[in-house]
């Protein structure tokens, strides 16, 4: 145990007098970060879509849709509503962007309707709003499918057509909509960008530990460190503990530093915890195998990026994998990026560290294999 | 002759090092792949679950199925639609509840769940959803009207009730559509993907390669150069053309690859030449700079990752320039890559030709410029102190 300490004592030393590991560990993630959030930040402020709407006809028709149905869907949220006075009107604010789609109802529409002749509404929508271009015409459908639905119940039920009328907009709807929210297990997109780069870039700090028995032997270190009275495990066991140390030190000052900066709360303090430090192992032991097969640091260097870059990018660091379809979000499970990721937005929401149970063992697990593969393959490298 | 002798030797020292090859050609083209295809995955997504077990609940969900604008995914069960809802993974999940047909056929209400957090795009979803669900059962509300009404069953109320609905004229919807889409229709994502990929990788490979010129500093390969007749001129124009050939052949095989695996269109291409040179003198200006100014090859490549990244994402190189507010715009302008992919844009979706894009040649020009002037001065210091 206490080679391992010393081993290790000895690495860190070596690490923190090297100015690079610093930069590489802490200022470029959080220089990254800043930049993403300024870049990407402004994406996240949804604005609610607007309609104009030209009320040429003002009938009563034509008032219980511009009233009831757009002031229910005003008080609701999901539109802002601007009243212009010409159709002319309405296309200049969709042409210039102002308004998702504008509606407009002809002189006559009302009359039409209750005369049962054939009645227009139209719609201008513009050409990249297509979810409020369709929330325009379905709105107008369904408007228009109440007044058939009116006209039918006169049509097929006999009795004088007031009164029929009247009793079949009584008659309950045969399907209610009935909205449930649902919690919010997901990072926003400055924290997410935050905990994406601090844990891509873990696996750049963490890659030297089992690489320095390389440099060692580069150095002609490594011989003397074998003829020593320690097992070969403790040498490998030093290294790792090095890394695991700057590793965790280094996620902490992230998180710590992005939370002060972007405003970010990681939720959960011990889920956190366990998080970090078992994504710290999985990236030490992903990194030791890596190395295990390389002749010289150089290689392992070169091999150890190529492998970091490849599991951040399907890892969902670069992009919202999950988002992005069943294929792609299925491989990315594949990867120790996501699972911490994942286990940070099981936090969002407030919940206890009983929620990140899942990711942290699926951390440990890539950690346990990864490092049962370097302890098997370790002696070779050993062999001075 | 000297000069490209040295220049020669940049970029047989990158190609050597077989690992070089996935970061300066393999990853670009991955990426473009990637962001290529998963373009499209930004659209708001709406899970559906049920809406199997009978003729009217297919209906439902066919009609349902028709909104606009939104991926429909079908999903196992509430539980799976509710968390994929609570991670982001759809904007909103409808569930049409088992025994619909029975329960519509008999008159009891059915309630339809959607299932969201509330947000504007769920918001707008939801009212486009509610307003499908109400197309697809006012005729069965009709019917059961009628059937309340003692006209018969269910079956004869709705029989009557879909030829009512064919006899009367209604309210026609005309639709048109107005404004300019930001993106033209004939460019795919491949093609804005592979621009700013492009200019990414080329400049992020410029600014890690400043590490070689630093091996060679401390390797004494140009002490030796300097113990030659080879003029310290010769030098520092070898070192520079050596690292503009690296950018040069980087954004070649970068521009052919792409052309011939994605169908990547690159317009004019006396336009798209002259950007490529322009972009890869910045880049060689730049690696010199840094390769003067750093001591270490940690340093330069640390430091190249962060300055390569963030002047990529501030230069419209990850966002598309025109996603950018006003502001972020004009910071754009102070990167290279916010000028190169405004030129490239204006090739590829805009169909300029090289006239089109003189001010953006000429920023990179100045860029260039400035930065092989600066290089050149502190590589010229840093090499002749040894």
């Amino acid at each position: 145990m206490r080679a391992v300490l010393l081993i290790a004592g000895n690495d860190l030393r070596q690490r923190l007098r090297d100015k690079s590991l610093l930069i590489m560990a802490i200022l470029v993630p959080l220089g990254l970060t800043l930049v993403l959030n300024l870049v990407f930040g402004g994406l996240e402020n949804e604005e609610i879509a607007a309609f104009a709407v030209a009320d040429q006809d003002n009938g009563p028709v034509a008032t219980q849709f511009t009233g009831r149905v757009l002031g229910a869907l005003e008080r609701e949220g999901v539109v802002d509503v601007r009243r212009v006075r010409t159709p002319e009107e309405g296309r200049a604010l969709t042409e210039e962007g102002a308004v998702a789609a504008s509606i407009s109802i002809p002189p006559g529409f009302s009359q039409a309707v209750q005369a049962g002749r054939p009645a227009v509404i139209r719609i201008v929508g513009h050409v990249d709003r297509p979810v409020g271009v369709q929330v325009a015409r379905s709105v107008v459908e369904a408007f228009a499918a109440e007044l058939r639905y009116v006209q039918i119940a006169v049509a097929t039920a006999g009795g004088p057509p007031e009164r029929v009328a009247g009793e079949a907009a009584q008659a309950p709807a045969p399907v209610r909509f009935a909205e449930a929210e649902a919690a919010r297990r997901q990072l926003d997109i400055g924290a997410n960008m935050a905990a994406g780069m601090a844990v891509f870039f873990l696996f750049f700090t963490v890659q030297f530990g089992v690489t320095s028995i390389l440099d060692e032997r580069r150095d002609g270190t490594l011989a003397r460190l074998v003829a020593a009275p320690i097992p070969r495990s403790a040498i490998l066991a030093g290294k790792l503990l090095s890394s695991v140390v700057v590793g965790t030190a280094s996620m902490a000052v992230l998180l710590v530093a992005s939370g002060l900066i972007l405003g970010v709360t990681w939720g959960d303090p011990l889920g956190v915890a366990a998080l970090v430090l078992a994504g710290v192992l999985a990236a030490t032991g992903v990194m030791g195998v890596v190395a295990t097969f390389a002749r010289n640091a150089e290689q392992a260097g070169g091999q150890q990026s190529v492998v970091a870059v490849l599991l951040g990018l399907l890892g969902g660091v670069f992009l919202p994998v999950a988002q992005l379809g069943a294929a792609l979000s299925v491989v990315s499970l594949a990867t120790p990026h996501r699972w911490f990721l994942r286990g940070l937005s099981e936090l969002a929401d407030g919940g206890g560290p009983g929620r990140v149970a899942v990711p942290v063992l699926a951390l440990l697990a890539f950690a346990l294999v990864t490092g049962a593969i370097a302890m098997a393959r370790v002696g070779r490298m050993l062999r001075p | 002759m000297r000069a490209l002798a040295i220049a020669g030797l940049g970029l047989r020292r990158l190609f050597r090092e077989r690992i070089n090859i996935f970061f300066v050609i393999i990853l670009p083209i991955a990426m473009i792949l990637i962001f290529g295809v998963s373009f499209g995955g930004f659209e708001p997504k709406l899970g559906l679950t049920g809406g199997q077990d009978g003729p009217l609940a297919r209906r439902l969900a066919a009609e349902t199925l028709r909104t606009q604008g939104v991926v429909i995914e079908r999903a196992a069960g509430e539980r799976a639609l509710r968390e994929a809802v609570e991670r982001g993974e759809i904007t909103a999940g409808l569930v049409i509840p088992a025994g619909y047909d029975a329960a519509v056929r008999e008159g009891r209400e059915v309630v339809v769940r959607y299932i969201s957090r509330d947000d504007p795009a769920a918001r707008q979803i939801g009212a486009a959803v509610r307003a499908a669900i109400t197309q697809e059962t006012y005729v069965l509300r009709a019917a059961r009207f009628a059937v309340s009404r003692g006209g018969g069953d269910f079956d004869r109320g709705l029989a009557a009730a879909r030829n009512a609905a064919r006899a009367l004229p209604g309210i026609r919807i005309e639709s048109a559509t107005a404004g300019t889409r930001l993106f033209p229709e004939t460019v795919t994502s491949f093609n804005v993907a592979a621009g700013s990929q492009l200019l990414l990788f080329m400049f992020l490979t410029s600014l890690t390669g400043a590490a070689a010129l630093i091996e060679t500093r401390r390797l004494g390969l140009s002490r030796r150069m300097y113990a030659t007749p080879a003029s310290a001129s010769a030098i520092l124009l070898g070192e520079g053309l050596g690292r503009v050939g690296v950018a040069l052949a980087q954004g070649l095989v970068i521009m052919l690859g792409s052309a011939l695996l994605f169908g990547v269109g690159w317009g004019d291409p006396l336009g798209a030449a002259a950007l490529l040179v322009c972009f890869s003198l910045v880049g060689g200006g730049a690696a010199m700079l840094m390769g003067a100014v750093f001591r270490t090859e940690q340093q330069a490549v640390s430091l190249g990752l962060l300055l390569g990244l963030g002047l990529a994402a501030l230069g419209g190189s990850m966002l598309p320039l025109e996603l950018f507010p006003e502001g972020l715009r004009v910071v754009a302008r102070l990167t290279p890559h916010g000028w190169a992919n405004e030129g490239f844009a204006a090739l590829t979706r805009h169909g300029a030709d090289i006239a089109g894009i003189v001010p953006q040649l000429g920023a990179l020009t100045a860029f260039a410029v400035v930065l092989f002037a600066v290089g050149a001065w502190r590589l010229r210091v840093a090499l002749t102190r040894g």
